[in-house]
């Protein structure tokens, strides 16, 4: 009895973590990027992964405990050959399912000089923060990021910003 | 040595046995315990064999759960890498403009 509550449990985790993912549609991009990094990670994945992060070693400490009450993160990084691969268009598209009364804009940073661009929007809830979407546009690269559950944005910034977090070796795809 | 050769002609000649050697024969045959090669059961082959099997399958499922595991965890690395860096650039960004704007 309590096993089919725990895995009932476990499918509406999956489901509301599904519910809350973007629908982005990548087949466009896909097709047209020399490389692309595609991580996708939910339920029991997500957090057979964290169990493995490591308690003593500090800044996996730091991440196990970001990401310990996250339902989902998909991560998708497009590179392209040449600039002008993927037009506004394309990012619109990205775009159009944070106009949503729940999603906030809550950081948009252009640079002429470099030409990119970054997006960041939060997903409001009665708690607080319940998920991210991140679009960051390069001339030859296009990264989309979304984290489904509640994220300490300042932590996962400072993270980001150090480089005590190891280069992770990942199969790029065509 | 003529007494020599009489002494083993003596000792090795051929000696009849008596009439119920046979019988003697056949009864201690019939009355000692029959010895047989230990027996294999198949039910204790199946036993062995199945418990070999579900070791191996353990060992096999633990070293797959400890490839995902390890799998998932690089994952989980990569995916705070990458988003983390994107939230830094913009914040980085907007300190700067925030910077700016005040001197």
């Amino acid at each position: 009895m309590k096993a089919a509550g725990l895995a009932i449990a476990c499918l509406l985790l999956a489901g509301a973590a599904e519910a809350q993912q973007l629908k982005w549609n990548f087949d466009k991009l896909a097709a047209r990027a020399s490389d692309s990094v595609d991580v996708s990670l939910e339920g029991p994945l997500l957090r057979l992964g964290t169990s493995f992060l490591s308690d003593t070693d500090k800044d996996q400490a730091k991440i196990k405990k970001l990401v310990g009450g996250l339902k989902g993160i998909y991560v998708r990084t497009f590179e392209f050959k040449k600039p002008g691969e993927y037009s506004a268009a394309d990012v619109e598209s990205f775009r159009a399912p944070l106009h949503g009364p729940e999603w906030q804009r809550i950081v948009g940073v252009h640079s002429n000089e470099e030409g990119e661009t970054v997006e960041v929007y939060i997903r409001s809830e009665a708690k607080g923060i319940g998920g991210l979407a991140i679009i960051a546009c390069e001339p030859k690269e296009l990264t989309l990021v979304n984290i489904v559950g509640p994220i300490d944005l300042d932590s996962l910034s400072e993270l980001g910003g150090q480089f005590g977090i190891p280069e992770v070796e990942v199969d790029k795809k065509k | 040595m003529a007494s020599l050769d009489d002494e083993l002609r003596s000792a090795l000649r051929r000696r009849e046995p008596s009439p119920d050697f046979t019988q003697r024969v056949l009864a201690r045959v019939a009355a000692a315990p029959v010895r047989r090669a230990p027996r294999v059961s198949l039910a204790g082959v199946r036993w062995v064999a199945a418990m070999a099997a579900t070791l191996l399958l353990a060992a096999g499922g633990l070293e797959y759960r400890h490839y995902q595991g390890e799998r998932a965890k690089s994952q989980v690395l990569l995916a705070v890498r990458i988003a983390g860096s994107k939230l830094n650039k913009a914040q980085k960004k907007v300190q700067m403009l925030t910077h700016r704007s005040i001197s």
